[in-house]
């Protein structure tokens, strides 16, 4: 019955058994796993040979040997497959071969004992590969912690340093045998120490990573600014952290340049509003973003009240558009701005102002600067002089020509009076006996008078150099000396000014005579400007049909009304706009001098919609007696 | 009454169709709100000017501020008004196809918008110019030059 239960155990173990009888190793018995292991049909009574069984080839030799010598053996993970591409899956058995002895002590047979190890093995291949891999990924970590330019660390929950990287060595020039936790705290500057330690340790309690600066010694003496910063290792949210991982960045430079940055934009604030004078900075797009504070003792206005082109509402009104037109011309193109406006005061009272602007462009993109200078009092006092010389200087020209005129007005009745006096000798008789004496004397006199009078016409012709001989012109040359002349007229009235001389590019003539002729057409022009819209003049030299040349000077300004008698416009002292100021001489003399070279100026004009002068030149004469 | 002006970048560029849509929803949305004003958009870089009663211009642009479909959001000013400057609102851009937009209502190109209006202040008026540049840019043909005020 126990021998019963016995086999059955056996035949039921999950692992195989069987045993082999004789040296010709004969299966006298096989259980159920065995049985399944060789999968071989029956197999009591034959021998192992007969049997093809998964045997690696070498272990049949090895039971031989085992039931030669007595001695067993234990064939750990062997892969027990005949089929190669099955034995890929990895199936190992440990095989144990032990000797059945007879009674005598003779080996009469063996006991097979086949254990699957699969599990185990593949668990120890594992476990070997994940060292493998384990040693390969520390020996990663260590190269890069190591080349890193950062300290790396590692704390525990004490504070206390468990790894640092030989970075910290060179880095503070300590000897590798240190003692880490002792000499680290005292490596950094007195005045960071305490809050770094307090602050690392709040972290540590409270289970979070970090992340502040300090100085630390180098290896020099010198103490560097570095950022430290580290991240508690987490496993599971329940466990408070055992160890802290960080680095330490050195970022003094960074730091040292940040606080240039800041120490110097708070400086140049600082100039900025100490500067008694409207400072402001605008962007690329030129909207204002800061006023100094000056600019704001000056409007009595906020930077939020005046806004990004809050400036235009304090010029004065008469002057905003043009302003605003050229700041709109500056930030499209990038020109320099520049301009003199009359600003409002707090207190409403407007003073002169020179407002630049220029555009910086570095790195930062493209912003403008720009300032406004007080210039009132100089301004009201250039004015003044401005006017006063403008004033002498039209008296000086008014005289000359005034003198001019008279000279040749008064050459006809000189000459009358000669032929008056001549017919007087000739037909009446005079009973003076010193009539002799005195007929010579009105001669004389008369002659005088003449000379005089040349000589004054010729005086006045010099000084204005009216008399000076032809050359040849460059007339868009000269135009533009005479419109740099008159810059000032053209800037504060915004005109336009168009100068065309393709046609008729040259002109042999008097300089001084066309510089003046240009002078008084253009100066018109600008100062009798509707005062509705941007004034425009147009330039324009051109050759008539025959050939000769001649200049248009046309402008969309307040016209005139032309008299039934043409000539009546140019004679001196005609006032056409008596509400601006002028002595009525410039068409005049523009007539006298064209005249005076065989040349003729003809005028159309619409009143409320411009004039048109047009002049035909006759080249190459010279100047005879106007 | 009130109106705000402000610039802003789209994240990410505009198709003629998201245009068209856009011009739809705002006439719309500001006609029935009482908003007037103008939109300029080229390349990414949106302007706009609108004004209307104070509450629902600063519900407008809380709005606008939050709009995810722009970013950058740069408000230049934002100042009460005593009377409006714009009759309509209108949106001004380069679509790729010009062909169907010329007839949509509310829409311009930029060629064509006008001029400030002269009930702006000159500074305002200014404004408007500077932020017309800023997103046309200089290249853009110049607006009918009226005459200034």
């Amino acid at each position: 019955m126990q021998e019963q239960h016995l086999q059955d155990i056996l035949r039921r173990l999950p692992a195989g058994v069987a045993t082999l009888e004789g040296p010709e190793l004969r299966y006298s018995f096989v259980n159920e796993a065995f049985a399944r292991l060789l999968n071989a049909g029956e197999l009591l009574g034959r021998t192992v040979a007969e049997v093809p069984g998964p045997w690696p080839a070498d272990l049949l030799g090895v039971m031989q040997q085992v039931y030669r010598t007595g001695l067993g053996h234990v064939a750990k993970a062997c892969p027990l497959c005949d089929d190669p591409t099955a034995r890929d899956e990895g199936v190992y058995y440990d095989v144990t071969l032990e000797p059945i002895c007879a009674a005598d002590g003779t080996v009469s047979g063996l006991l097979l004992f086949v254990v699957d190890v699969t599990v185990q093995e593949q668990a120890r291949q594992r476990t070997h590969e994940l060292a493998i891999e384990t040693r390969r990924l520390d020996a990663r970590l260590r190269v890069l912690s190591e080349t890193a330019p950062q300290i790396t660390f590692t704390i525990d929950a004490a504070g206390r340093c468990e790894y640092v990287s030989p970075q910290w060595y060179f880095f503070t020039g300590q000897p590798r045998t240190s003692d880490l936790n002792a000499i680290w705290p005292l490596l950094i500057h007195p005045d960071d120490r305490l809050r770094v330690l307090y602050q690392s340790e709040a972290a540590r309690n409270s289970g979070t990573g970090w992340s502040y600066e300090y100085r630390l010694r180098r290896h020099d003496g010198q103490y560097r600014w570095m950022l430290s910063r580290a991240l508690p290792e987490l496993h599971t949210a329940a466990t408070p952290p055992l160890h802290w991982h960080g680095a330490l960045t050195e970022i003094h430079d960074q730091r040292e340049l940040a606080e240039a940055l800041r120490r110097g934009e708070a400086e140049l604030r600082f100039l900025a509003d100490s500067i008694p004078e409207l400072i402001w900075t605008a962007s690329a797009e030129g909207f204002v973003e800061y006023y100094n504070q000056y600019t704001g003792d000056y409007s009595g206005l906020t930077t939020a009240e005046l806004g990004p082109t809050g400036w235009i509402n304090l010029l004065h009104p008469d002057e905003q558009a043009g302003a605003a037109r050229q700041w709109v011309h500056s930030v499209a193109t990038g020109e320099e701005y520049e301009g003199v406006f009359r600003m409002r005061r707090h207190d409403g009272r407007y003073r002169w102002h020179i407002i630049r602007a220029r555009q910086l462009t570095d790195g930062q993109g493209p912003r403008w600067f720009g300032a406004c200078t007080d210039v009132d009092d100089q301004h009201r006092l250039r004015q003044v002089l401005q006017t006063q010389y403008d004033e002498l200087a039209q008296a000086n020209r008014d005289l000359d020509t005034f003198v001019y005129t008279a000279s040749h007005d008064l050459k006809q009745p000189v000459l009358n009076l000669r032929g008056l006096f001549d017919e007087l000798r000739r037909t009446a008789t005079f009973h003076d006996p010193e009539k002799t004496q005195m007929l010579v004397m009105v001669d004389e006199a008369l002659t005088q008078l003449d000379l005089t009078l040349q000589e004054l016409a010729a005086t006045v012709r010099d000084q204005r150099g009216l008399s000076a001989p032809v050359e040849e012109l460059d007339v868009r040359h000269v135009a533009e000396e005479v419109l740099l002349g008159l810059r000032v007229q053209v800037q504060q009235s915004g005109a336009e000014i168009e100068l065309d001389t393709d046609e008729a590019p040259l002109l042999t003539y008097g300089r001084a005579n066309l510089r003046s002729v240009l002078h008084n057409l253009i100066s018109n022009a600008l100062k009798f400007a509707h005062p509705d819209r941007t004034p425009h003049v147009q330039i324009r030299s051109f050759r008539t049909a025959d050939g000769h040349p001649g200049l248009q000077v046309q402008d969309n300004g307040l016209g005139m009304v032309l008299p039934d008698e043409p000539a009546a416009v140019f004679q001196p002292f005609t006032r056409q706009h008596p509400h601006i100021g002028g002595s009525g001489v410039g068409l005049y003399l523009v007539q006298r001098i064209v005249s005076s070279r065989g040349g003729r100026l003809e005028v159309e004009s619409t009143v409320g919609e411009g004039t048109t002068f047009t002049i035909y030149w006759e080249e190459g004469t010279a100047a005879d007696h106007v | 009454m009130k109106h705000i002006v402000y610039l802003s970048r789209a994240v990410r560029p505009l198709s003629d169709q998201d245009l068209q849509e856009l011009l739809a929803q705002c006439r719309r949305d500001n006609a029935r709100n009482g908003i007037t004003g103008i939109l300029f958009y080229s390349h990414g870089n949106i302007a706009q000017l609108f004004e209307g009663e104070d509450v629902v211009a600063e519900t407008l642009f809380d709005k606008i501020a939050q709009d995810g479909r722009h970013s950058h959001v740069q408000k230049l000013i934002d100042r009460p008004i005593s009377h409006r400057s714009f009759a309509d609102w209108h949106m001004a851009f380069h679509p790729i196809e010009p062909a169907g937009f010329e007839a949509l209502q509310g829409f311009l190109l930029p060629q064509h918008v006008p001029a400030p209006p002269e009930t702006l202040s000159i500074a305002d008026a200014t404004l408007v110019e500077l932020v017309r540049l800023a997103v046309f840019g200089p290249a853009a043909a110049a607006p009918d030059t009226a005459t200034p005020a």
